[in-house]
C-alpha cells in the first residue's frame, strides 16, 4: 500500500458576492515509501493548497488525505512541514527550534541530546547549535529547517516552495543542499515548486498540475541517477519536456486564492496576458540562464 | 545631516583619541555639548532678569540639585514615590499583559473588550483624581491608582500589537510539530510579543513616572511631587527647579534601565547577541 494516498480531494473557496472557486476538483493520487515528489504548476493551480490540505490545516471539501494508513485531520508531528519562509522561532537557537517538537512531546533529555546529535550531523550544523536564526546564512536557515521538521521523524516531508525566496545563483547550491539532505534522511517528500529545473534536479516524479480546477496534467516520472547532471542532455530534455507541460497548464486562468494565514500562493500573478508572458519567460529564462552561467566557467 | 555632522567630527577628534573610542561615546560628546550651550544661556539670562522667583541663579540650583542627593527628606519622599510608581506599575502589569494577550490571541476578546478599552482610556488621567479621592481617600491609594490607570493602556495596546505581529506561520510551524495550546502561548505568544511588550513597559514606566508627580500634586501630602507643590509655596524656585531636574533624571534613568533589560531579554533580535546555552 502506498505511504500517502490523496483521494478525490475537493476544495472551493467561497468570497462574497463571488461565484464560488474550485480550486481543486477529485484530485487523486499516490505517494510511494521513500518517493520524492514535486507538485509543478503555474499559481492558482492549487498546488499549495494541496499541501495545506495535507498538512492538516485545511479541510476539503471532500475526499481525504491517508497518511501510513490513518486519515489526515489537523497538524501533527507525523508530517514534517517546512514553510516558504521557513518559519524558525526567532526567539529560539538553533538547538531549541530543531529540538522543538521532541520538547513538546517531553522526550528525556538524553534521547534530545542523540537526536540533535544525528541532526547536526546530517546538516552539517555542528559548532552553530547555539547560535539564533538571524545569525545564520539563508543556506543555514534551510538546513535548519529541514532537520526540524525531520526532528520528529516524520512519515513525510511536506515542502512549501522551500527555496523561493532564495535568489537564482544560490538556488542550485541550495537544491544540491537540500538533495543530499534528503537524500541522507532516507525520507519520503511532496515538494511544492513552480520552478521547472528544481523539480527535475531533486524529484522521483514531478506532477503538473492546471490552473484548471488543479487537474493533473501529467505525472512524469524522472529516471536519472543521483547525483544529476544539470548539463547531460537526459535532464535537459525532461526539462523542455515539463517546460512545455507548464505551458499547457497556463491554459486556464487562475484566479486568487485565499488560504489560511501564513500561506501564500507563488507570488508571482499570472492572470493578466502581459504577466503571463512574463512570468513564462522568467520560467524558461531560468532554465536557460543556468546554461549560460555554466558554460560560462 | 547626520553625514555631514559626522564626515567632520570625526576629522576634528583624529587629533583628539583614537577614533573608536570616539565613535562610540560620540553620542554622550554631542549631548555635553548641547547642556553646556544650555547652561551657558541659563546663567547669562538668570543675571539678566535678576529675579530668582522667576528663573534662580544656575549656581544656586546646581548647589541645591547636588545637595538635594543627600538631604534624607528628599531622598525619602523620592523612595515614596518611587514605591508607588513601582507599585502602580505592577497592578498594570498584572492586569494589562495577560488582558493583551487575550485580546491579541482571541478575536472575540478583542471585540468585547477594544470599544470599552477605546473609551475608557480617553478619559483625561486627572479626571480620575477626583473619583480616585473617592475611592481611596488621601495618601496611597488614589497615587497608586492613578499610576495603575495611566500604565495600563500602553501595556495593553503594546502587547496586542505585539501578538498581532507574529507571523502566523509561526503558529502552524508550532502546530505541525504537536504543539498544543498552553505550548503556544508559552513557547510562541508571549516570546514572540516580547519585543513589543517591553516596548510598552517603557511606555507605561514613562507615563506612570509622570502621572505620579501629578497625582501628589492633589491626592497627598507626602512624595516627590508634593515637595515640589511645597516648594513653589515657600517661594523656593531653586529648589523647584532642582526637583524637576532630578525627576527629569530619576525617568531617564527609569526608562535607561528597562532598555537594558528589553536588550538582554530580547537579544534574539540581533546580530551580535549574547547568546544563552
Amino acid at each position: 500500500m502506498a505511504l500517502l494516498e490523496v483521494k478525490g480531494i475537493t476544495k472551493t473557496f467561497t468570497r462574497r458576492k463571488k461565484t464560488p472557486h474550485i480550486v481543486l476538483e477529485n484530485m487523486s493520487f499516490s505517494v510511494e515509501q521513500g518517493q520524492y515528489v514535486s507538485l509543478l504548476g503555474p499559481s492558482g493551480c492549487g498546488k499549495t493548497t494541496l499541501l495545506t490540505v495535507m498538512g492538516g490545516f485545511l479541510t476539503p471539501d471532500s475526499g481525504q488525505i491517508i497518511l501510513a494508513g490513518n486519515k489526515v485531520e489537523k497538524p501533527g508531528p507525523d508530517r514534517g512541514f517546512v514553510f516558504q519562509n521557513y518559519a524558525l522561532f526567532p526567539w529560539m537557537t538553533v538547538k531549541e527550534n530543531i529540538l522543538y517538537s521532541l520538547q513538546v512531546k517531553k522526550l528525556s533529555q538524553r534521547e534530545q541530546k542523540e537526536r540533535l546529535h544525528e541532526l547536526l550531523e546530517i546538516s552539517h550544523l555542528f559548532g552553530s547549535e547555539n547560535k539564533y536564526p538571524v545569525q545564520l546564512s539563508g543556506g543555514m536557515q534551510q538546513r535548519v529547517a529541514v532537520v526540524r521538521a525531520l526532528a520528529s521523524r516524520p512519515e513525510i516531508l511536506l515542502l512549501d516552495e522551500p527555496l523561493g525566496a532564495i535568489d537564482f545563483q544560490m538556488r542550485e547550491l541550495l537544491q544540491e543542499e537540500l538533495a543530499a539532505l534528503v537524500e541522507g534522511a532516507k525520507t519520503t517528500v511532496v515538494m511544492v515548486t513552480h520552478d521547472v529545473s528544481e523539480s527535475v534536479y531533486l524529484s522521483d516524479r514531478v506532477i503538473v498540475m492546471s490552473a484548471n480546477k488543479g487537474q493533473i496534467v501529467k505525472d512524469v516520472y524522472i529516471n536519472l541517477d543521483r547525483p544529476r547532471d544539470r548539463q547531460s542532455p537526459e535532464f535537459k530534455g525532461y526539462v523542455s519536456e515539463i517546460t512545455e507541460l507548464v505551458r499547457q497548464a497556463f491554459s486556464e486562468k487562475a484566479v486568487d486564492i485565499e488560504l489560511p494565514s501564513g500561506f501564500a500562493e507563488t507570488n508571482v500573478n499570472y492572470n493578466s496576458q502581459a504577466s503571463f508572458t512574463d512570468a513564462f519567460n522568467r520560467m524558461s529564462n531560468r532554465y536557460s540562464r543556468v546554461n549560460h552561467g555554466r558554460a560560462a566557467k | 545631516m547626520e553625514r555631514n555632522g559626522s564626515a567632520i567630527s570625526t576629522d576634528r577628534t583624529a587629533k583628539l583619541a583614537p577614533g573608536d573610542v570616539f565613535e562610540k561615546y560620540r553620542g554622550t560628546f554631542y549631548t555635553i555639548i548641547v547642556v553646556t550651550i544650555l547652561i551657558i544661556a541659563w546663567y547669562f539670562a538668570a543675571n539678566r532678569i535678576q529675579n530668582t522667583l522667576l528663573l534662580p541663579y544656575f549656581q544656586e540650583t546646581a548647589w541645591r540639585f547636588f545637595t538635594a542627593w543627600f538631604d534624607y527628606r528628599i531622598m525619602s519622599n523620592l523612595a515614596l514615590t518611587l514605591r508607588r510608581v513601582f507599585t502602580g506599575f505592577l497592578y498594570a502589569f498584572i492586569i494589562g499583559i495577560p488582558l493583551g494577550l487575550l485580546m491579541g490571541y482571541s478575536q472575540t476578546a478583542m471585540q468585547a473588550f477594544s470599544p470599552i478599552i477605546n473609551s475608557v482610556r480617553q478619559v483625561p488621567i486627572m479626571a480620575w483624581v477626583p473619583l480616585s479621592i473617592i475611592w481611596f481617600g488621601l495618601g496611597d491609594g488614589p497615587t497608586v491608582f492613578l499610576i495603575a490607570v495611566s500604565a495600563v493602556f500602553p501595556l495593553v495596546i503594546n502587547t496586542i500589537a505585539g501578538v498581532h505581529g507574529i507571523d502566523p506561520n509561526y503558529y502552524n510551524a508550532a502546530r505541525s510539530m504537536g504543539a498544543t495550546l498552553p505550548d503556544i502561548i508559552r513557547d510562541i505568544v508571549v516570546p514572540g510579543s516580547l519585543p513589543s511588550i517591553l516596548t510598552g513597559c517603557r511606555l507605561a514606566m514613562g507615563f506612570g513616572w509622570m502621572s505620579v508627580i501629578c497625582a501628589e500634586f492633589i491626592a497627598t501630602s507626602a512624595g516627590f511631587g508634593f515637595l515640589m507643590v511645597e516648594a513653589q509655596v515657600r517661594l523656593e524656585t531653586a529648589e523647584l527647579y532642582a526637583l524637576m531636574i532630578m525627576s527629569g533624571l530619576v525617568g531617564f534613568i527609569i526608562d535607561k534601565g528597562f532598555l537594558i533589560v528589553e536588550k538582554k531579554l530580547t537579544s534574539w533580535r540581533y546580530k551580535d547577541g549574547i547568546v544563552g546555552s
